[in-house]
C-alpha cells in the first residue's frame, strides 16, 4: 500500500483548509507566551470588564484577562491532544500489529477485549474514575490514551494482517526472518499513512474530551482550559459576556476540533480507498 | 469515532463471538465499579459512601453495611457479596438524595429517555435521508454544500452547539425557556402538561439531533458512493426502475446498513452527547444526575449510573445484533 498521504491531504481543499487551522493552533500554543499580554492567572480587582484596548476580550469573574486565558488554553488543548494521540497510536500499534502477526489464541483474546472497550462509552468510565482520583493533567492524559487505542488497533490490525500475505513480507520470512524484525522493518512503516490518520483522530477525541471534562468541572481547576472557560462563562449568560467570553473560546474549540476532523477526512481513503473519488471537496 | 472502517460482512461467528465481548464488557464494568473504590486508601466505607453520608450514618446502620457488604472479609468474599447485592436489584443508598439509588435513576430516567429518543430518531432518519441524496448526486452543489456543511458541525463540541442555540433561542430571542423540563409550580395538567414539556425539550432535542446527524449522514453517504458502483446497481438500472426505486429500495436499503452495524461505535457519541446536552439546558435526566453527584461526592449515585448507563448500552448492542439479519438477509446464509 504505497499511499502518498501527504499528496491526498494536500490535494484536497478540505485537508488544506485542516492544515492551515491546525498549524495556526499550534504556532499559537507554542508561542502563548510571546502572544498572551497577561499571565492567564494572575487576577485583579477589575472584574468582569468589557473588551477594551487593555483587555481585548474583557476579563472574568476573578479579574483575569480573558484573551490571555484563551492563548495559553490552546496549550492546555493540544498538549493533552498531542500527548493522548501519541500513546494511544502506540498502544494500537503495539497491539493492532502484534495480534495479527501472532494469531491464534493471543489474537482472539486481544481483540474480544479491544471489542469490549470499543462498546463501552468512555465518557462514563472517565467520569467514575474522575469522580474518585480527582485527575491532575497527566493521569487524565494517560486514562483518555488507555481507554482510546481500541479503534485503532482493529483498523491497524486488518491491515497488517492483509500486508502479511504480500510477496515482499513472504520473502523476508523465507530468508528466516523473525517475527519482530517483520513488524518493525515492513509492517509498520507500510502501515504510516493509517498511523497518521489514526493519529489525528486520537488527538481530536482528546481535545474534545479534555474540553468536556473541563466543562463538568472534572479536571484539575489550576490549569487554564477552554472547557473550564466555557463552563464559567455560562454561568453567567444572563449578563453580555457571552459576546467576548463564551463565544470565542468555543469558537477556538470548535475550530480546533474541525480542523483535524478535516485532515482525517482528506486523509481517509488511505483506510478506505474504495471511496477514492468520493472526496468532492 | 467516525473512522471508516472497511465495511465487510464478516458476521459468521456474529451471535457466539459478541457474546463473548459483551460478557468481557459486562465483566470489565462490574470489575471497575467493585474495585475502584475499594482500592482507594483508607476506610472502603467511606469510599463507597462518601464523608458526608458517613457523618449521617448511625453505627448501627454503618455495621449493618459492613456487614452487608462483607466489607471486613477478604476482597473475594466482598465481590461475592457486591454480586448478590447487585442481583437483587440493590444499587445501595444516596444520602444526598435520602432515596435508593435505584429510585434516584429511575426517576431521572424517563427524562433521558425521551430526550435521547426523540433525537436519534430524528437524527436518524435526516441522517440516512441526506446521507442517500447525497451520495446519489456526489459532486454536485447540493452534496457539496451538505458534505462541507455536517463535517464542520462534526467538529463542534456537542455541548458548544447547546450553548449558542441556548444563547440564540433562549438569552436573547426569548422564544424557548432556558432550563429544565417544567415549569415548576405551575400546576399543570392534559394538553397544557404536554405543551409545555414539548417546549422545554424543543432546544435540547434541536441540539442532540444536531450532534448526532453528521454521523449518520457521513456514514450513510459514503456507504452510498461504494454502493453505486456495484453491478447489481447497473442491473436494476438496466431492468428500468425508476430513480426512486433505485435510489430507495437499491442503494438506500444497502447504504443504511453500516449505520445499524456500527451502532456500539456510535453509542459512545449518543451517551456523550446526552450528558453534555443535558447539562447546558440544565434538563433533569441521568446526565444532569451524574453532574449533581460528582458536585456532592454522592458515590453512590455516580456507580448506580455508570453501571445502568453501561448495561442499557450493551442491551442496546445486543437488540441491534438481533434484527440486523432483518435487514441484510446475506447475515441469515451465512449461518
Amino acid at each position: 500500500m504505497h499511499i502518498d498521504l501527504k499528496r491526498e491531504i494536500k490535494e484536497s481543499s478540505a485537508g488544506k483548509t485542516g492544515l492551515v487551522i491546525l498549524l495556526i493552533m499550534v504556532s499559537i500554543a507554542t508561542l502563548a507566551p510571546l502572544i498572551a499580554p497577561y499571565d492567564p492567572c494572575q487576577q485583579s480587582i477589575s472584574s468582569l470588564l468589557s473588551p477594551s484596548l487593555s483587555h481585548w476580550l474583557g476579563t472574568n469573574q476573578v479579574g483575569q484577562d480573558i484573551w490571555s486565558r484563551l492563548v495559553f488554553g490552546a496549550r492546555t488543548s493540544l498538549l493533552v491532544g498531542f500527548g493522548v494521540g501519541i500513546v494511544s497510536t502506540l498502544l494500537a500499534t503495539i497491539f493492532g500489529v502484534s495480534a495479527a502477526l501472532v494469531g491464534g489464541l493471543y489474537d482472539k483474546v486481544v481483540m474480544r477485549v479491544v471489542d469490549a472497550f470499543i462498546v463501552i462509552p468512555m465518557v462514563i468510565v472517565v467520569i467514575l474514575v474522575a469522580a474518585y482520583l480527582k485527575p491532575s493533567i497527566l493521569i487524565l492524559m494517560l486514562l483518555l490514551s488507555l481507554l482510546g487505542w481500541q479503534g485503532g488497533a482493529r483498523i491497524l490490525r486488518a491491515q497488517a494482517l492483509s500486508l502479511r500475505e504480500k510477496g515482499h513480507i513472504a520473502a523476508a520470512r523465507s530468508f528466516g526472518a523473525h517475527r519482530f524484525y517483520i513488524a518493525r522493518r515492513h509492517i509498520v512503516p507500510d502501515l504510516g499513512p493509517i498511523l497518521v490518520v489514526d493519529f489525528i483522530y486520537s488527538i481530536r477525541r482528546a481535545v474534545f474530551m479534555e474540553a468536556g471534562l473541563a466543562f463538568m468541572g472534572i479536571t484539575d481547576p489550576t490549569v487554564v482550559s477552554w472547557g473550564m472557560m466555557m463552563r464559567d462563562a455560562l454561568s453567567f449568560s444572563y449578563l453580555d459576556i457571552w459576546q467576548w467570553w463564551l463565544i470565542p473560546t468555543g469558537v477556538a474549540l470548535s475550530l480546533t476540533i474541525v480542523g483535524l476532523t478535516f485532515i482525517g477526512y482528506a486523509a481517509e481513503p488511505v483506510i478506505e480507498p474504495r471511496l477514492r473519488g468520493a472526496e468532492v471537496a | 469515532m467516525n473512522l471508516i472502517v472497511p465495511f465487510k460482512i464478516e458476521r459468521k461467528m456474529l451471535s457466539k463471538r459478541n457474546l463473548v465481548t459483551y460478557t468481557i464488557a459486562f465483566l470489565l464494568i462490574l470489575a471497575l465499579n467493585f474495585l475502584l473504590p475499594r482500592m482507594m486508601p483508607g476506610d472502603p466505607l467511606t469510599a463507597i459512601y462518601g464523608d458526608e453520608a458517613l457523618i449521617a450514618m448511625t453505627p448501627e446502620f454503618k455495621a449493618h453495611l459492613i456487614e452487608r457488604f462483607a466489607l471486613d472479609q477478604p476482597l473475594w468474599n466482598q465481590f461475592g457479596a457486591y454480586l448478590l447485592a447487585l442481583f437483587q436489584g440493590e444499587l445501595g443508598y444516596s444520602y444526598y438524595y435520602s432515596a435508593p439509588v435505584s429510585a434516584v435513576i429511575l426517576g431521572r430516567l424517563p427524562w433521558t429517555l425521551l430526550l435521547v429518543g426523540t433525537s436519534l430518531l430524528l437524527s436518524t432518519l435526516l441522517g440516512i435521508v441526506l446521507g442517500i441524496e447525497s451520495g446519489w448526486r456526489r459532486g454536485s452543489k447540493t452534496d457539496r454544500a451538505l458534505l462541507t456543511g455536517l463535517m464542520s458541525l462534526n467538529g463542534f463540541p456537542d455541548f458548544f452547539l447547546g450553548m449558542v442555540l441556548l444563547i440564540i433561542f433562549g438569552v436573547t430571542l426569548h422564544v424557548f425557556p432556558l432550563a429544565g423540563a417544567l415549569t415548576p409550580y405551575a400546576g399543570l395538567s392534559g394538553l397544557p402538561l404536554v405543551l409545555d414539556v414539548l417546549r422545554h425539550l424543543f432546544l435540547p432535542v434541536a441540539a442532540l439531533t444536531l450532534t448526532y446527524l453528521a454521523g449518520t449522514y457521513l456514514l450513510t453517504r459514503n456507504t452510498m458512493i461504494t454502493v453505486l458502483r456495484e453491478p447489481y446497481m447497473l442491473t436494476a438500472r438496466a431492468k428500468g426502475l425508476t430513480q426512486r426505486v433505485l435510489k430507495y429500495r437499491h442503494a438506500g436499503r444497502n447504504s443504511m446498513l453500516p449505520v445499524v452495524t456500527r451502532t456500539g461505535i456510535r453509542v459512545g457519541r449518543v451517551v456523550t452527547g446526552a450528558l453534555f446536552t443535558e447539562l447546558v439546558f440544565a434538563y433533569p435526566g441521568v446526565g444532569c444526575l451524574t453532574y449533581e453527584a460528582l458536585l456532592t461526592r454522592d458515590y453512590p449515585v455516580i456507580q448506580g449510573v455508570f453501571l445502568i448507563v453501561a448495561i442499557f448500552v450493551l442491551l442496546a448492542n445486543f437488540v441491534v445484533d438481533l434484527f440486523y439479519p432483518r435487514l441484510d438477509p446475506r447475515v441469515n446464509s451465512a449461518y
